[in-house]
């Protein structure tokens, strides 16, 4: 099993097709076990074989994996709607994130409603201290879990990504006194987010909502009243949606 | 086409001598390299970004380009100063602001001189340079413009201290940044919307760096045709 798992950890990294000797040179694994691993993961279609090289990728049954793995998440099969709406009301791109370890992990992404091309980011993982929706999660969560965080690593992405925990132990009581995480060019130089904690039928926080998008367009010299009003709208409709209590759902 | 009036190219000059023309032919020269691989740019992009970087580039130096036509600015850097103003509204993404900040404090460094030399060229693109890194936190290896630009201005510098000719620096720049291009295909980037995709990133030759690689094939020529 933890062979196989290697093999198809490999396929899902970066040079995407990979024949049997490089394989077994990368796993330092004996050729006929890579063969034999790879023919049982054909057959379960994990794996398919390129006919021209004779070498191997993922197979269609991972996507359908994928896909299940999202579908698991309960605040990602919630928002879409909403998520859906918030787009097309403030004509953003709109990203539903979790806290997966110490980074987010995109489970939803909408994009912004004007026919331009953009790369879908399910699936992307942003360190929590370096976008909005990490931070809108972080602020509520327990004392522990909050503490672990900070601690660090904390990977700087930008010149303006916070990596002092002492700063950002504070941001985060001021995005828990906002309700909201305000986040300016600290994931990637010339974007900004606005995102709000969504909460589930404990009133735990189980992820964040946020628009994202160019920072003269968001956040020209702070954040758009109307789209931060527009973000906590929206944040409090799901986090109702997902079974919170009143007082959740509103972010405290 | 136009310019210097005099041989004061590099033909005749031991020590170069560059002016606002240069200034002028380089971005020009800047803006065909990057209508002509417009497409190739975006297709890079489109497997590790937003599939935008051939298009926003080739409409924010075409804009530059012809802003410092109608210029009123007379000296190199202000003409620089002027062109990254342009660049930081035309280009958008993160490509804007980056590039922007670049040809603004490689102009700021240029001060208000009307003729420059090797050394101060070097010095202004090193002072680009500076503004990249401050404003995005990349380092050489994060899949990024800086494994382009940071080994040519390198390569440039080294040129300059052995004192080999303009055009040989000018070469050892476009060579170095042309192999730094390069190299960020096997790297994992660590930097801007690319470092969301992880290992996935890996295979790919970065968009930006290949655009910086660009702009050096441009200031080459600029100063052969001079």
């Amino acid at each position: 099993m933890d062979r196989a798992a290697r093999i198809l950890k490999a396929l899902g990294a970066g040079t995407s097709r990979l024949g049997v000797t490089e394989l077994a040179d990368r796993l330092n694994l004996a050729k006929t076990t890579v063969h034999g691993l790879l023919r049982t993961l054909e057959r379960q279609e994990l794996v398919e074989q390129d006919l021209d090289t004779g070498k191997y990728r993922l197979g269609p049954a991972m996507l359908q994996l994928g896909n299940a793995f999202l579908e698991s998440h309960e605040l990602r099969s919630r928002s879409l709607l909403w998520a859906d709406a918030l787009a097309s009301r403030v004509g953003e791109t709109v990203r539903v994130g979790v806290l997966h370890g110490r980074s987010v992990l995109i489970v939803h992404h909408v994009f912004r409603p004007d026919n331009s091309v953009q790369i879908l980011e399910v699936g992307a993982s942003i360190p929590w201290n370096a976008c909005a929706l990490g931070k809108a999660t972080a602020a509520f969560l327990d004392a522990d879990r909050r503490r672990t965080l900070l601690a660090g690593p904390l990977p700087v992405l930008t010149g303006r990504t916070m990596s002092d925990p002492h700063g950002l132990a504070l941001s985060l009581d001021e995005v828990r006194r906002a309700g909201v995480a305000i986040e300016d060019q600290e994931a990637i130089v010339g974007e900004a987010e606005i995102a709000a904690p969504v909460f589930d039928h404990r009133s735990h926080v189980a992820g964040a909502i946020g628009v994202v998008g160019p920072v003269e367009r968001l956040a020209p010299g702070g954040a758009l009243e109307a789209l931060v009003a527009a973000v906590k709208e929206t944040a409090r409709g799901l986090s109702r949606d997902m079974g919170a209590g009143r007082v959740a759902a509103r972010g405290g | 086409m136009g310019g210097l009036t005099s041989g004061r190219g590099l033909r005749t000059a031991r020590v170069a001598a560059f002016d606002a023309e240069l200034v002028r032919r380089w971005i020009r020269e800047t803006a065909a390299q990057l209508s002509a691989q417009r497409d190739y740019l975006t297709q890079l992009d489109a497997a590790i970004g937003d599939a935008d970087h051939g298009i926003n580039m080739d409409r924010g130096f075409a804009a530059a380009a012809s802003a410092l036509e109608a210029s009123d600015e007379a000296t190199p850097g202000a003409l620089l100063v002027q062109t990254g103003t342009t660049l930081m509204f035309r280009v958008g993404g993160a490509a804007g602001p980056l590039y922007g900040t670049s040809f603004r404090e490689a102009g700021g460094a240029l001060e208000d001189v009307g003729t420059f030399g090797m050394g101060e060229l070097i010095v202004a693109l090193r002072s680009g340079l500076e503004g990249i890194q401050s404003l995005g936190a990349a380092v050489e290896g994060d899949k990024t413009i800086v494994d382009a630009w940071a080994p040519a201005v390198a390569a440039m510098e080294r040129g300059a201290r052995a004192k080999s000719s303009a055009r040989e620096v000018l070469r050892s720049g476009r060579l170095a940044a042309e192999a730094g291009a390069t190299a960020t295909t096997p790297m994992q980037a660590r930097k801007g919307r690319a470092s969301y995709l992880g290992p996935r990133s890996v295979g790919h030759q970065d968009p930006g760096a290949t655009s910086t690689a660009l702009l050096f094939t441009a200031l080459e020529r600029a100063v052969e045709a001079s």
